[in-house]
C-alpha cells in the first residue's frame, strides 16, 4: 500500500495538518494508517496524545538512520504510511522522498512559500533522475481563503500548472477546526459530534474540505 | 467516500532500499543543500552516576592533615570523615 510523504523545507506550511487530515480520513475509509512523526516539533505526537482515531498508529522520533527501514517495516497489505517531515532541508527529507508513492508539497499562496517549496519539487525531480524511476508529486495550497481566491493564489496556481506541476484541488482552506485538531486530538467527525469542543469555526465545512482533499489524494494513488 | 474495497485499488510501487541507492539519494540531496542535520551528541564524558561520595573542600593544609591521619590509621579519608561526623552529632 502507498507511502505518502509531506515535504517542504519551510516550516508552518501545513505539512502536519495535511498528514492528520489524510490519516484520519483514510482510517475512516477502513485503512490501517501508520503515521511517522519525523518532525522535532512533534505536532503529530501531540495530536495523538489527545487520542488518535481508530485505525491510526503513530511512530515518533524517526530519524535519518531509521526512516528507510521504518517505512519498509510499516508498509504492508491494507496499510497506508504517512510521513510528516521536519521543515528543514535535511537528508531525512531526501531519504523519505525516495520511499514515497506520492510526495505532497504543501504551500501557502505566498511568493516565499512557493520559492522555498520549489526546492522540494526540484529535489524530487533530481531523485527521480538519480534512481531512474518516477516519484509522483503534487502541490497543495494551504491556509487559503474560504471566501475568495486571491490574485496571488490564482497566479501561483497558473505558474505551477504552467510548469507542469500537479496542483491538488481543492486547496486546504484556513479553518479553525484544522488547528483545533491538535488541541483536541481525534478527527473532525468526532469534533462535530462533541458539543464540548469549541473551534470558533464551521466544522462541517472543514470536514467537507478534508474529505474532498483526501479524495483528490486517493485519485493520485490509484 | 467510504468502504475498504476502494482502498484495495491503491498501489505501492517497488522502491530501492539498498545501501547504494540510499547513498545516491544522499548525494543528490546534499548537492541541493539537504544535509545530514542529525543533532550531534554532546561531546565529552557523561556525568557519573550519583554515588553520594563526599567531596569536601578544605584548606590544603587541613586536607593534608586528614590524608596523613587516615593513612596513619589505615582507613580511607571517608571513613575518617564518618568518625568526625559521629563525634559532631554526639556533640550537638
Amino acid at each position: 500500500m502507498p507511502v505518502i510523504v509531506m515535504a517542504s523545507p519551510k516550516g508552518g506550511v501545513g505539512k502536519s495538518t495535511c498528514a492528520v487530515l489524510l490519516a484520519s480520513e483514510f482510517a475512516r475509509m477502513g485503512a490501517d494508517v501508520t503515521v511517522l512523526d519525523c518532525d522535532p516539533n512533534k505536532s503529530l505526537t501531540r495530536w495523538a496524545s489527545h487520542g488518535a482515531p481508530s485505525g491510526v498508529i503513530l511512530k515518533s522520533d524517526v530519524g535519518r538512520s531509521e526512516i528507510v527501514p521504518t517505512i519498509r517495516s510499516s508498509d504492508g497489505d491494507g496499510k497506508i504510511v504517512i510521513v510528516d517531515l521536519e521543515g528543514v532541508a535535511s537528508q531525512l527529507v531526501s531519504r523519505a522522498i525516495s520511499q514515497a508513492d506520492l510526495v505532497i508539497v504543501p504551500m501557502q499562496p505566498t511568493a516565499l512559500d512557493a520559492e522555498i517549496g520549489s526546492e522540494a519539487l526540484a529535489l524530487v525531480r533530481e531523485e527521480e533522475e538519480a534512481l531512474g524511476r518516477s516519484i509522483r508529486h503534487a502541490v497543495v495550497l494551504t491556509k487559503t481563503s474560504a471566501a475568495v481566491k486571491s490574485r496571488v493564489q490564482k497566479e501561483l496556481e497558473a505558474q505551477l500548472s504552467g510548469a507542469g506541476i500537479d496542483v491538488i484541488q481543492p486547496s486546504l482552506v484556513a479553518r479553525a477546526a484544522f488547528s483545533e485538531l491538535f488541541a483536541y486530538g481525534g478527527d473532525l467527525t468526532a469534533m462535530m459530534g462533541d458539543p464540548e469542543m469549541v473551534t470558533g469555526g464551521k466544522i462541517d465545512k472543514a470536514l467537507a474540505n478534508a474529505q474532498a482533499f483526501t479524495e483528490a489524494v486517493y485519485e493520485r494513488l490509484k | 467516500m467510504s468502504g475498504s474495497n476502494r482502498l484495495a485499488g491503491l498501489k505501492a510501487r517497488p522502491k530501492g532500499t539498498t545501501v547504494e541507492e540510499v547513498r545516491r539519494v544522499d548525494e543528490v540531496g546534499e548537492a541541493r543543500g539537504f544535509l545530514d542535520r542529525t543533532p550531534r551528541k554532546k561531546p565529552g564524558r557523561k556525568p557519573s552516576p550519583r554515588t553520594h561520595q563526599l567531596h569536601p573542600k578544605v584548606f590544603p593544609t587541613v586536607g593534608q592533615e586528614i590524608s596523613a591521619e587516615a593513612e596513619r590509621l589505615g582507613i580511607t579519608q571517608g571513613q575518617l570523615i564518618e568518625e568526625m561526623w559521629s563525634v559532631y552529632k554526639d556533640k550537638h
